[in-house]
């Protein structure tokens, strides 16, 4: 395979900024360089050189400050107009690791959120600022609604549920609600973003310090992929926050979703997309039937057809989505509802894709697409668990219904 | 439905020795192997609670035996009209548990029934080799090593190739083979097995199937070298890995059974992996269904049961739904191997039956990989959660669908038949 990956699945390059291509660029080198370049040993020494690698990319090379604001330090990226830039970004990033991926993207939204709704939290916005200007690789972590379990009733984020209540005491505001599974991280991270619901039940975001004394951490739980961010089930025992660290603007958890559906959606396409150039080193190189190389095989092609396919639709996808939730997407007439369903729609539609451009690509590689030391099994792995998590429960009824309810107006699902 | 004992099997094709296996092989799996699987993948290289788990399954409960004739302290299975079907209840049952597990015991069937199925039946090798898996309570593993470097799947491609692409050769030199070449991936490589089955040729390029050689080297033979095990997205409990064989020599009479039948006792190895494959699939289904169950009666959408929600139920019907009919299609294969000396029965060497099996085996497969994945969705955040058990089927069984000359080949063995291609 000569050509690059920008020339095979095109892009909107005309759309980017000039410090967006430089960013883009840089990162590239970063996966190139630092991570695809040393697979082998990567995988080998995956705990060390995961925090190695993505301290370089986070703090050496000021990814960690990419979304923070601007006149603080930070290089504006949570601004809405870098969505696309955002996830372009981390397609790079998830090429080389997925892990670094999705701590890169708990971060974004996280900030994203933030710098939108900062009208009365300035001094936590600065805080939060200064702390992720800090030289220590920082550790967000999503908790989203999700399944409910029997005999606890709880307030719904359309039709999820939020496990984390949120009381208001003279004190302040004060969280409980237990063995919540966060999206990733749970294990050491040093801030929780976590979707809760105040009294009469609507759905806000609580920011929740790592070190508040009103957190309980399970146990690492073992996962399929995204490995290096350990995760554990965390429990709010009567959590003290502030005010300011509630957001309860009724557009903050829909937007949130929207986002990490583009995020991680960039992310997944990106392992997609080293994926592919996994497989196409293979097809060039293998031979079947004693002398015919395998991509020369018409039932193997048209597999390699189906994984190129998948993975291009999927990019068209995640640029559209990205244009539809920036400011310039005001033109396609949604509404923060609309944005919400398209993103949920579309971003489990892009992780189906991927998903299904590994699985299929994976035929083709026999038991090299399964051995660590090929790599596309870990691709395999960490899309998987992005797409677990992302889809809610119930394999994909939540977005089935949330798409449901957009277009169809049902009242009762 | 009360039990995953429900899901459909012909009742009349059961084996007679179903229902007391069965009992105790479950017995022990959910004592032996059940409690500790969630902690095999990080077992991969030492096999340190694996082994014992072995050692109880396959020495103590003397699985390792059940080919050999009763009278070298065998089961006297091979000679039995149902070894197909004991060996489908066998690999279902363990498969359940663990699939890497179920492979590693019918891998080590899969050589040893190159000598003892009629009619190619080596009597002095099953002597020879009788006392290496009857004689012990330790569990002792034989490999099947066909892939090699350049593919696996030529190999496999018997009905076409028929060993023209084999690179390991053997060397009559007196009373002896000499043994030259390179083989990986074998299920039990990696150090565990004592005994290969080793296909190579004796004139490299050659289609002749009088070419293709079956020849037994034990593992301890002078020149053989092992590499450690390799590194797998799952399998934890196969060790899986290289085997250099220089300059190897074994005796004249280890060669299976000489040109032209060795390529047909090899060539019926193919539908007995095919049909094992397809029951470590059900069996990994059926525990994926049990832990699904308990997950969509406990955990809520809406404040309900996941299961009483229809758009969940839809979801959830088909995976049962599948797993039922998959199950009967399991039992079929088994069936078609185990009818080849009725008159209405296949030889195990027809293009067809190979066929029709390796299709089952490609169906199966396709809707496993599917359904694992779907229930992994259906439990959210918690479907790669170790201790749902269920992402460890998902990444065992994807393995399943390209080991054996993989999914490409079964569909060219199968438009083979059904079409009667000739080049594919
Ligand atoms: C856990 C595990 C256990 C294993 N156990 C064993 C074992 O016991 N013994 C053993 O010998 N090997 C074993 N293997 C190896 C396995 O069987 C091979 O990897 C498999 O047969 C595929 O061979 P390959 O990887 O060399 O791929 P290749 O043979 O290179 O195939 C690559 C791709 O080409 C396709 N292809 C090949 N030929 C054709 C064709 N004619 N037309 C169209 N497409 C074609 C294949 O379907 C596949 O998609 C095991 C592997 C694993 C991971
Ligand atoms: C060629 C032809 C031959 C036919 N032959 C016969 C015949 O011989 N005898 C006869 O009586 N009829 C016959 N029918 C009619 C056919 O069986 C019905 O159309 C069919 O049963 C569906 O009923 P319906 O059209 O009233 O749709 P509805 O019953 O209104 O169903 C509409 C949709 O709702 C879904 N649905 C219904 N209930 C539920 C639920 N509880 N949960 C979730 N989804 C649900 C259905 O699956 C369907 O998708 C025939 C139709 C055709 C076209």
């Amino acid at each position: 395979m000569n050509r690059s990956l920008d020339y095979l699945f095109g892009t909107a390059v005309g759309d980017r900024g000039e410090d967006a291509q430089g960013v883009i660029s840089l990162v590239r080198q970063w996966a190139e360089k630092e991570v695809i370049g040393n697979r082998l040993d990567y995988q080998r020494n995956y705990a060390v050189l995961f925090e190695e690698k993505a301290r370089v990319l986070a703090l050496s090379m000021g990814l960690q400050r990419l979304a923070l604001p601007e006149g603080q330090g930070g290089f504006g990226w949570h601004d809405p107009g870098h969505v696309a830039d955002v996830a372009a970004v981390l397609s790079e990033v998830g090429r080389a690791d997925s892990s670094t991926g999705v701590l890169l993207a708990m971060n974004y939204a996280l900030f994203s959120i933030l710098t939108r709704f900062s009208e009365g939290r300035a001094g936590l916005v600065e805080a939060m600022t200064a702390s992720y200007l800090d030289d220590e690789l920082k550790i967000p972590s999503c908790a989203l609604p999700g399944p409910g379990s029997m005999g606890r009733e709880t307030p719904l984020y359309k039709g999820r549920s939020i496990p984390a209540l949120v009381e208001s005491r003279d004190s302040g505001p004060t969280l409980s609600g237990a063995n919540i599974r966060p999206l990733a991280a749970g294990l050491r991270a040093d801030l929780f973003l976590a979707v809760c619901a105040e009294e009469k039940g609507r759905p806000c975001i609580a920011l929740v310090p790592g070190d508040n004394p009103g957190i309980e951490r399970g146990s690492e739980v073992l996962t399929t992929g995204l490995n290096a961010l350990a995760n554990a089930d965390i429990s709010f025992v009567e959590t003290e926050i502030t005010q300011e660290s509630l957001i309860k603007k009724p557009e903050a958890v829909p937007m949130l979703f929207t986002l990490l559906n583009l995020f991680l959606g960039g992310v997944s396409l990106g392992a997609g997309m080293n994926f592919f150039e996994i497989l196409g080193g293979w097809s060039d190189s293998r031979v079947i039937g004693g002398s015919t190389p395998l991509k020369e095989n018409p039932l193997c092609a048209s597999v390699l057809a189906d994984v190129a396919e998948d993975i291009a639709c999927s990019r068209l996808l995640l640029e559209d989505l990205a244009r539809l939730v920036s400011p310039s997407g005001r033109a396609w007439s949604l509404d923060t509802e609309g944005q919400y369903t398209y993103a949920v729609m579309i971003g489990a539609r892009i992780q189906k894709g991927i998903m299904r451009a590994i699985n299929r690509g994976m035929e083709l590689m026999g038991s090299a697409g399964y051995a660590k030391e090929w790599h596309a099994e870990k691709h395999w792995r960490d899309v998987k668990t992005i797409q677990s998590l992302l889809c809610g429960v119930g394999a994909e009824a939540p977005v089935k219904m949330d798409t449901a309810r957009f277009f169809y107006d049902c009242r009762e699902i | 439905m009360d039990h995953f004992d429900e899901f459909s099997r012909p009742l009349e094709y059961l084996s007679p020795l179903d229902k007391h296996l069965r009992t105790v092989l479950r017995k022990y799996i959910e004592q032996e192997v059940m409690p500790l699987r969630r902690r095999y993948d990080e077992d991969w290289k030492e096999h340190a609670l694996i082994e014992p788990a072995f050692d109880r399954i396959m020495g103590g409960l003397g699985l390792q035996k059940a080919l050999f004739p009763q009278e070298y302290g065998g089961w006297g299975l091979a000679g039995s009209d149902y070894i197909f079907r004991f060996a489908y209840q066998l690999c279902e049952e363990l498969g359940r548990a663990d699939t890497g597990m179920a492979v590693a015991l019918a891998v080590t069937f899969w050589p040893l029934l190159v000598i003892h199925l009629e009619p190619y039946v080596n009597e002095r090798l099953i002597a020879e080799f009788a006392p290496m898996f009857c004689g012990t309570n330790k569990a002792v593993f034989a490999a099947n090593a066909m892939t090699e470097p350049q593919g696996g799947s030529d190999i496999e491609n018997m009905g076409l190739l028929k060993g023209r692409t084999i690179h390991t050769t053997a060397r009559l030199e007196g009373d002896q083979w000499v043994i030259n070449g390179h083989k990986l991936w074998p299920t039990n490589s990696g150090g565990a097995a004592s005994l290969f089955g080793v296909p190579c040729t004796t004139r490299p390029g050659s289609a002749d199937t009088d070419d293709f050689a079956f020849i037994y080297v034990p593992a301890d033979a002078k020149g053989v070298t092992q590499g450690g095990p390799y590194e797998k997205a799952g399998m934890a409990a196969d060790k899986n890995g290289d085997i250099w064989f220089d300059d190897v020599r074994v005796p004249v009479w280890y060669r299976a059974h000489g040109p032209g039948r060795d390529a047909e006792a090899f060539y019926q190895l193919i539908s007995f992996g095919q049909v094992a494959s397809t029951a470590f699939l059900t069996g990994a289904m059926m525990n994926v269904y049990e832990r699904l169950y308990e997950f969509v009666s406990t955990r809520t959408y809406r404040n309900r049961p996941l299961k009483e929600n229809d758009a969940v139920a839809g979801v959830i019907g088909r995976i049962a739904g599948d797993i039922d009919i998959c199950r009967i299609l399991g039992h079929e294969a088994a069936m078609m191997g185990d009818r080849r000396n009725t008159p209405y029965g296949l030889p195990l060497v027809s293009e067809e039956l190979v066929g029709k099996i390796r299709n089952i085996k490609d169906f199966v497969s396709d809707r496993a990989v599917e359904n694992l994945g779907k229930a992994m969705d259906v439990l959210g955040c918690y479907g790669p959660d170790r201790d749902w058990d269920i992402e460890k089927h998902w990444r065992d069984i994807k393995i399943i669908q390209l080991w054996m000359g993989g999914k490409q080949l079964c569909q060219m063995e199968s438009a083979r038949y059904f079409f009667n291609c000739e080049t594919l």
